[in-house]
């Protein structure tokens, strides 16, 4: 040990205090010759011829010290820092170079570490649970359904007899409204079973968690608070534990605080997005007669046990849903069970869209590379005759191959050392622009991860574009480069070749960047061309949830929609006000409902079934839903008079293709329903998708809200405005509070941020890969200009010849750009072909764009073309000055 | 003047380390006391003494010290370290094992 202590003392001693050890050196040789001269001298030598007996005797001083130096073992070390120091000197004196080139290192090794944070954090992070890779999300499965909410009952059987599981839970999202003290709060809430804090690894920081008794009907008065509600609204009250409060008008005793590292795991239905905010948690109890398994509202979540794996559970899941589906043939038939780890449930589609940036950015990269070494390539052809020189003076060409990567190390350091700060920055913004709900936003910080990716992916670079050159430049051709031959020949046939292949594949790359961008634009504005099916603009919306406790007939619900309706709908500003259940864009509900249709059978084992919604007389107009055929619902609509209907196209379609639909009923009793049952369908609007790029809208129905068949107690406001909607929000504010003083209105949006915020995403990716395709386009016209202008240089001699000869300005212009153009086709031909071999990877992100698109093709090789023309066109104008007369006198 | 003729190489190591290993010295005074106890016949080429003496100091056998020598100049004395001992334990056993190997076979031959 004590000895590896000193070898490393010496050898740092050596590295830093080297001035101080060479001068110990010369102290002791010189110690060693005196001694050696006195000795000499006493055997009778003259001082002069003592001296150098000893110094002979010594075997030459210079040569001893190098050895000495060599055995200190820092050699390598101290050739480095002479190369780093003569590399610091040459860029120094060409300082634009250096610039040019360490600033798009630093643009593109920093949106690369940018993308890469992003992958860190959603990707590569473990979720914050323990042992986060045993959780796992159940759904049912069926032809038409392919991600469903379970039953409940058939949750209960589930937990009773699987072995795969250590624990296993439900939750539904029930939302509500904290009243008593102070102003009334909405609460983002969920109901869960016993176990579900269990099945995420976390214990309440105070309290219990809840157990079966409180899954009991009638139990469920109890509650569980987040750590931010606890703290925020109750100043984290030591005494909180067995306090009573007033939700949504019924008094539940809080039994527990969950700490803050509690993470809402995210859901599909009503969706809260992993992470985002809940704010307390109430069992769910299972009621009702449990062979009645038709109803799926319910989110399943599970820890296996240590060593099963998901598809294990998946195959145990299955076997009992079919055993449930022989117990219950009606309801349990035909659905399969769907296991899908934690993980993958929440990164969902995010990976493929995250790898496509990451490509993005690594082609950037990768021209970046190209591009300086290019640069380094022009400048080592430049250098041609002094390495030549040095050769031929014995230097290795190990050493000069060296000497060139410390240079390009120096170069890409110094790049990433600018595209870590270029990192932090783009981090910032790319958080900023996210859409909203992408999984794991919060998770993306710059850390020590992508610091060491950032110097990883440095210095590979600055060996990756340094290697190259440098192997090319130590092998000159001695003999020409030492004639010192100045005549126009073009630094050699090999440079001009393997600096030509680099433009190309710059070119190339460049065209698969904005090929993609190009296809992604089209696609963005497909979609924003599409027509949406309502017009967003001056609508602002807002959420209502009623308490049951004040609310709990329809008859009370029906009075407090009605009189809410009409008092919005005289506000002076508001053209057309109405309420309904569900908002256009926001997703999937979990509202289907089958029915049966007068005069039709559905096929075997299969049923009529559209999404359900509710919805006041206004409610189309003020979101811009237009009417096909029939009419609106009336205020003559009404609890007692016949139940009318409206469906969307979508329904029409499907259950009555080239049929008249207006006249139409349909009802909601299994059997034998007496005639006032049947509702008729009096009115056909236009389809309007749960999210716009779906490819098409569900079929779906509404009924009035005076005729709805259950209460619904959470009901959303659309006010469209005559003018701005937004001072709408206090008015609509005031309404509901005149109306009920314990109520408050939640998620106050105008329908527009709704709309902006469903396309967010394609345009994220839209932004971002556009910007890396101009990076991309702005290097590779960089490096076509560096190409070009430097054999424009090499070539003066010869267009002044050829100007002699008679060639006119016209004829050298077409000569260079016909150079430029040949290298930029290349480029763009190569580029097309990867372009559609990569396509495959765009599809699921395209929207109605075909992924080989002809016109963008054509567009981006054409503007490529272009680009390369105007990149060519500067060295060309020069070398239609080449002076004949200069050419003439030197040949 | 060559090195190595002077010299069996590796050998030297083995006689710097055990010329210290009574009291430290600096690089002449071992030269001197190698040349001298071995009655002259080995001359310590004092070119290749320094660089293994650096060499050592770098392996960690020995330890450099500066400090007054007999004629009262600073000289920099080179002293055995813990594991510089063990190490001459181990060179000096496999140079008697070398060498009791070739007077074997000079003899039996």
């Amino acid at each position: 040990m004590a000895r590896w202590f000193d070898i490393v003392r010496l050898w740092l001693r050596s590295l830093m205090r080297r001035g101080r050890v060479e001068r110990e050196l010369d102290r002791e040789l010189r110690f060693h010759l005196d001694r050696q001269t006195e000795e000499n001298i006493a055997a009778g030598m003259p001082p002069e011829q003592a001296r150098r007996a000893a110094l002979r005797g010594l075997g030459g001083l210079a040569y001893i010290e190098e050895e000495c130096r060599d055995m200190r073992r820092t050699a390598l070390l101290e050739t480095f820092w002479y190369d780093l120091r003569y590399s610091c000197r040459t860029l120094g004196r060409s300082p634009g170079f250096a610039a040019v080139i360490v600033l798009t290192l630093a643009l593109s090794i920093g949106a690369n570490s940018a993308i890469f944070s992003a992958i860190e954090g959603v990707l590569l992070r473990p979720l914050p649970y323990p042992e986060q890779n045993r959780i796992v999300r159940f759904f049912l499965s069926s032809a038409a359904y392919p991600k469903f909410p379970v039953n409940a009952f058939d949750f209960l059987d589930f937990r009773a007899r699987n072995r795969s599981f250590g624990s296993m839970a439900v939750m539904s999202r029930a939302d509500m409204q904290l009243s008593g003290t102070g102003e009334p709060e909405w609460l983002t809430g969920f109901r869960v079973s016993s176990g579900y804090f269990r099945v995420l690894g976390l214990r309440p920081l105070r309290g219990r968690e809840f157990d079966t008794r409180d899954e009991l009907p009638g139990n469920e008065r109890v509650a569980i608070l987040s750590h931010r509600l606890w703290r925020a609204r109750f100043g984290a009250d030591s005494g909180i534990l067995g306090r009573k409060l007033l939700l949504d008008g019924r008094p539940f005793t809080v039994v527990g605080v969950m700490p803050p590292e509690m993470r809402h795991p995210g859901n599909e239905y009503r969706p809260v997005v992993y992470g985002d905010t809940v704010d307390l948690w109430w069992p769910f109890t299972f009621e009702g007669n449990p062979n009645q398994r038709g109803s799926h509202y319910i989110e399943g979540i599970g820890r296996l046990k240590s060593g099963v794996p998901p598809t294990q559970a998946d195959a145990e899941m299955n076997a009992i849903m079919a055993q449930l589906a022989r117990e219950h043939p009606d309801n349990d038939r035909g659905w399969r069970v769907l296991v899908i780890p934690l993980y993958r449930e929440i990164v969902g589609t995010a990976p493929r869209l995250l790898m496509v940036l990451l490509g993005a950015v690594a082609l950037v990269l990768l021209i970046a590379c190209a591009n300086a070494a290019n640069l380094l390539l022009a400048r080592a052809t430049g250098r041609q005759q002094e390495i030549a020189v040095r050769l031929a003076l014995g230097a290795a060409r190990s050493r000069l191959v060296r000497q060139m990567l410390t240079e390009s190390a120096l170069i890409s350091v110094l790049g990433g050392a600018a595209g870590a700060i270029v990192a932090t920055l783009g981090v910032k913004a790319l958080a900023a622009m996210l859409p909203g709900g992408f999984p794991r936003g919060h998770d993306i910080h710059v850390n020590a991860a992508v610091f060491t990716f950032t110097l990883v992916v440095a210095l590979s670079t600055g060996i990756l574009f340094g290697l190259v050159p440098a192997l090319q430049a130590s092998r000159p051709d001695l003999r020409q480069s030492l004639r010192g031959s100045g005549r126009g020949v073009t630094g050699g046939g090999r440079h001009l070749r393997l600096r030509n292949s680099l433009v190309v594949a710059e070119v190339s790359l460049a065209c698969v960047l904005l090929i993609g961008a190009g296809l992604m634009l089209r696609s963005f504005v497909n979609l924003l061309r599409a027509d949406p099916g309502f017009h967003p603009e001056q609508v602002l919306t807002a959420g209502i949830a009623l308490p049951e406790e004040t609310y709990g007939t329809r008859k009370s619900l029906r009075r407090f929609y009605d009189q809410l309706a009409a008092r919005l709908g005289s506000l002076p500003a508001v053209g057309a006000a109405g309420l309904g259940t569900d908002l256009p864009w926001t997703g999937y509900d979990d509202n289907l409902g089958g029915f049966q249709i007068e005069g039709k059978q559905p096929p075997p084992n299969e049923h009529f079934h559209a999404r359900y919604h509710a919805a006041s007389p206004d409610y189309f107009r003020a979101l811009g839903i237009p009417l096909l055929r029939g009419r609106f619902f009336t205020d003559a609509d009404a609890a007692e008079t016949p139940q009318v209907l409206i469906v969307n196209r979508a329904m029409a379609q499907r259950y009555w293709p080239g049929e008249d639909v207006i006249g139409k009923r349909i009802n909601f009793f299994e059997d034998h329903p007496k005639d006032k049952d049947w509702s008729t369908i009096v009115g056909v609007v236009g389809d309007v998708k749960d999210t716009p790029e779906k490819s098409a809208a569900a079929p779906a129905f509404w009924w009035p809200l005076r005729q709805m068949p259950f209460g619904f107690a959470v009901m959303t406001i659309a006010v469209r405005a005559k003018s701005d909607p937004a001072p709408l929000a206090a008015a609509v504010r005031h309404t509901v509070g005149d109306l009920d003083p314990a109520l408050a209105i939640a998620d106050v949006r105008l329908m527009h941020q709704i709309a902006d915020a469903s396309v967010s995403t394609p345009r994220f990716t839209l932004f971002l890969v556009g910007l890396f395709a101009l990076l991309a386009v702005a290097l590779a016209a960089i490096g076509t200009y560096g190409v070009v202008s430097y054999s424009v240089n090499q070539r003066t001699h010869e267009f002044g010849m050829r100007v002699a000869l008679g060639a006119t300005p016209c004829d050298v212009l077409r000569l260079v750009l016909g150079q430029g153009v040949k290298l930029a086709a290349g480029g763009v031909a190569i580029g097309v072909v990867c372009a559609l071999a990569l396509a495959r990877v765009l599809r699921s992100l395209l929207y109605e764009v075909s992924a080989a698109d002809p016109l963008t093709f054509a567009t981006v090789a054409s503007a490529a073309l272009a680009i390369a023309l105007l990149a060519c066109y500067l060295p060309a104008r020069r070398a239609t000055r080449a002076d004949p007369a200069v050419a003439l006198r030197a040949e | 003047m060559s090195k190595s003729s002077d010299l069996i190489q590796g050998t030297l190591d083995l006689l710097i380390l055990k010329t210290i290993s009574l009291e430290p010295k600096h690089g002449w005074a071992i030269a001197k006391r190698i040349q001298q106890v071995s009655n002259e016949v080995l001359q310590v080429t004092q070119g290749a003494l320094y660089p293994a003496l650096h060499r050592l100091e770098q392996q960690g056998w020995i330890r450099a010290e500066w400090r007054a020598s007999e004629t009262g100049r600073e000289a920099k004395f080179y002293a055995l370290t813990r594991a510089g001992r063990a190490q001459l334990e181990r060179e000096l056993a496999q140079w008697e094992r070398l060498s009791d190997a070739v007077r074997l076979v000079i003899r039996t031959v």
